[in-house]
């Protein structure tokens, strides 16, 4: 069965995870992508862990491998003429351009949307950059972690009113980049289907900052309704709400509705001390948290993380476990829903991959192909496909330029 | 003359509730599709009824600002489902629509009698999306999954921490909006599909799985190690420094409290930590053999750390940026609302949206995390009050008459 969008041509200049995992999430579902990295260190997620036996190798980067999935892989320097030449035919044939070069480096290389719409009208060219492509943060640099906090959300993490002095926490990961990512994904998609009714291209922006700042939960509200700010410091409304330790391992007691404390009560077998005023509702319990937390964690520590899950979801109370790497690889319930794949690359072997976040019925998400060695697909793209001969290529690759 | 938006005409009959389901549609309404809740006043989204509220307090299910928030540009009707004619409706809506969607947990939509095979011959074209926390197999299949616990299941919480610390939280349910955006993806996936080849299908998404994706750099660690990552605070393996810094705390107190205030720093190389021991007025620091590298940084990162914080405790978090990224420095804000409210770039960008609302006047809301050249998008109305476009959708969509309606209505069947 072909894939949703198995019509489709993308090109990426992309590096570490937003513009990857933007078209990694449309070549799992059928496009074909061209992926360029730069000659010579290529993409700087290959410089990224995690490596097998923790050795460094640019072709064993476990966050490289996962976001190139399915594409083809060409090196190419788009800030020389002859290379910006060649990406002009690469996209003169694609549906879609999609890019994560900062604004500063677009200038350098002279990237226009207007430039490559020449080549191309039809064209749809994805930015996406930290702080968008207007605005006087233009220019400005960022990693991860700069976007992470300056689009609100980091503030809102962290060891709560007891330890002011801990920072504010980052969330594990490349967050700024995947939320970039899906939702450049998103955005992409949007003007795909403009064109199927309008026949034209256009240049679509994603900022990231913005992408952080949309997912905020209820707390940006705060400030204009309540004149109030929501940081890591501020005690909890509700409990319990916390991660507890079990005789295993971790697990998160989420009680809620006040139905669901009531549940779990029972699960514990209704002990003496959960029938206090001072628990009576979760309100109470919140600012009772202090004593409840003795009497809640004497029982949690006696039971496993699984043992006290599965008691309480029989009662549909939410609980969860506070899930290790290793309690995803081997849980039953994922296993069922074959959702890690195992995909072989040929210099990195063959390890286990997070797999489809969608289930499509008639068009299914596949991996087709591991992710690109360096340059791989070199003259498959720029000899077979765009005719030239091995002379040139000789020479290109001579001057640094693939 | 003005382009139309990218999914105009495309209509979503929207089951969704809480946050996850209601930021899916939030997306598509962003570009330009009719979405039309399904709400119902004997329990209405759970959002609804959640602070914050204009003056502190509930005033009822218009006033919230998290509804207000995540709701924007939708309309909303109300049907009774315990009346059999709020179930037809249901049915018309179906038809006249091109999307479903719902994230409630598996099978609950079979039992409203709306599962897929229902729907399909409804309109046999149709794409449904099924955005539940642990997917429609699985033997956790009927598990029930709160927005907070589902980032501690996901594992984000396991390698979320400070060192030496137990397990930490994102601070918010970061798997809600993930999963919400792969939503807003696999609907547009699936329409494009549609345009080309008449057919519909049904997606089947979890929520815990669509978060597993976003944290993979974890699970490669097990699985090609067999290890668990440590948690290590705001530190990076390959960038020092990597962190947050305390800068002057804001000088007047917020709802009598004393608000502190951060600022990130990153340096990505050894030449942008010279740019920032130059911007620090410590240019030696550059080449001091205790900093020179980034091995020698990781070695010595505490002290690298309190430098930093030496420079940046005595300064206004915001003028501190501004200095640092003039000098090259990859350094933002670590912002809370009252700043972001006012973040000259969100600001300068036009990012923020202020529309009348009806029940709580013009409140500033977060917008479109994207521009579009030639189908400008925007947020076209505030979020709908509950039942505002009941009638409207149903004489002008679905073909009731004012009497039919009025019918409805004295039944309870549109409560």
């Amino acid at each position: 069965m072909a894939g949703a969008l198995s019509d489709l041509k993308i090109v990426e200049l992309g590096e570490l995870v937003s513009a990857p995992y933007a078209s990694k999430l449309m070549a799992d579902m059928g496009a074909e992508v061209i992926k360029i990295e730069r000659p010579g260190t290529g993409d700087r997620s290959r410089q990224r862990g995690p490596f097998p036996g923790g050795e460094p190798h640019p072709e064993k980067s476990g966050l490289f491998l996962y976001l190139n999935t399915n594409k083809l892989g060409v090196t190419l320097d788009v800030a020389t003429p002859e290379g910006f030449g060649l990406l002009e035919r690469l996209v003169a044939d694609a549906d879609i351009f999609i890019h994560n070069l900062n604004p500063p480096e677009m200038d350098r290389v002279g990237l226009t949307y207007e430039r490559l719409a020449k080549v191309n009208p039809r064209l749809i060219m994805t930015s996406i950059t930290p702080w968008g492509l207007s605005g006087p943060y233009r220019d400005w640099r960022a990693e991860d972690l700069t976007v992470w906090t300056a689009g609100g959300v980091c503030v809102l993490n962290g060891a709560g009113p007891e330890h002011p002095e801990l920072p504010p926490l980052k969330t594990f990961g490349h967050q700024s980049g995947y939320q970039g990512g899906v939702h450049g994904a998103v955005a992409t998609m949007g003007a795909l289907m403009a064109r199927l009714r309008d026949g034209e291209g256009q240049h679509v922006e994603v900022s990231e900052q913005e992408t952080i700042a949309s997912m905020l939960e209820m707390t940006f509200e705060y400030w204009p309704y309540m004149k109030m700010v929501a940081t890591r410091l501020g005690a909890k409304p509700i409990q319990p709400v916390e991660t507890m330790e079990a005789s295993d391992g971790y697990i998160y007691i989420c009680c809620i509705e006040d139905h669901q404390w009531d549940r779990l009560v029972e699960v514990m077998g209704n002990p003496e001390w959960a029938k206090e005023e001072i628990f009576a509702d979760r309100f109470k319990r919140a600012a009772s948290w202090d004593a409840l937390k003795v009497f809640l964690g004497d029982y949690v520590r006696q039971r496993t993380v699984l043992g006290l899950y599965k008691a309480a979801q029989a009662k549909r109370i939410p609980l969860a476990p506070v899930s290790t790497m290793g309690d995803l690889l081997n849980s039953e319930h994922l296993k069922a829903r074959g959702f890690f794949v195992e995909i072989t690359q040929p210099v990195a072997g063959t390890h286990k991959y997070p797999g489809a976040p969608l289930k499509y019925e008639k068009t299914p998400w596949q991996i087709r192909r591991p992710a690109p060695t360096l340059g791989q697909h070199n003259e498959e793209i720029f000899g077979a496909r765009l005719g030239l001969d091995k002379a040139r290529l000789g020479e290109l690759s001579k001057k640094g330029v693939i | 003359m003005a382009k139309k938006l990218p999914l105009e005409g495309i209509r979503i009959a929207d089951f969704t509730w809480v946050w996850a389901g209601p930021y899916c549609t939030l997306q598509l309404a962003h570009l330009g599709a009719e979405v039309i809740r399904i709400e119902t006043r004997t329990r209405p989204c759970v959002t609804r009824m959640l602070p914050p509220w204009p003056d502190g307090k509930f005033s009822g299910p218009d006033c919230s600002g998290y509804f207000n928030q995540y709701n924007q540009g939708k309309k909303s009707i109300t049907l009774n489902f315990k009346h059999p004619e709020a179930h037809e409706v249901a049915r018309r809506l179906i038809k006249a629509s091109d999307v479903v969607i719902n994230n409630f947990a598996a099978g609950v939509m079979e039992r409203m009698g709306f599962g897929y095979p229902e729907v399909r011959k409804l309109k046999p074209d149709i794409v449904m999306v099924s955005l539940t926390g642990y997917g429609d197999t699985g033997p956790y299949r009927d598990y029930v999954a709160y927005g907070p616990a589902q980032v501690p299941l996901s594992g984000l919480s396991s390698l979320t921490g400070y060192k030496g610390w137990p397990p930490m939280h994102a601070g918010f349910s970061y798997a809600d909006p993930n999963a919400g955006a792969h939503g807003a993806m696999a609907v547009m996936m699936a329409l494009y599909h549609r345009a080309r080849t008449g057919e519909g299908q049904y997606v089947e998404m979890s929520q815990w799985e669509c978060a597993i994706d976003v944290l993979a750099e974890g699970t490669l660690e097990y699985s090609m190690n067999g290890r668990e990552p440590e948690r290590n605070g705001n530190r990076d393996p390959y960038m020092a420094p990597h962190g947050n810094f305390k800068c002057l705390d804001w000088p007047d107190k917020i709802a009598d409290q004393v608000v502190d205030r951060w600022i990130s720093i990153v340096c990505a190389d050894d030449a942008e930590w010279g740019r920032l021991a130059r911007a620090i007025g410590r240019p030696e620091l550059a080449a001091d053999p205790r900093f020179k590298t980034l091995a020698a940084r990781k070695n010595n990162e505490d002290e690298l750390e309190a430098i930093i914080t030496s420079w940046t405790s005595t300064r206004d978090p915001a003028s501190a940026v501004e200095h640092l990224q003039k000098a090259g420095v990859a350094a933002g804000v670590v912002a809370d609302a009252r700043y972001l409210s006012q973040d000259p770039n969100l600001t300068a960008r036009d990012y923020f949206v202020y529309k009348q609302h009806p029940e709580v006047g013009v409140k500033q809301h977060c917008g479109i995390p994207w521009r579009m050249s030639a189908t400008p998008c925007e947020v076209r109305s505030p979020a709908p009050t509950i039942g505002q476009h009941t009638d409207e959708v149903l004489m002008g969509t679905l073909g009731y008459s004012r009497a039919e309606l009025d019918e409805l209505k004295k039944k309870h069947a549109l409560d």
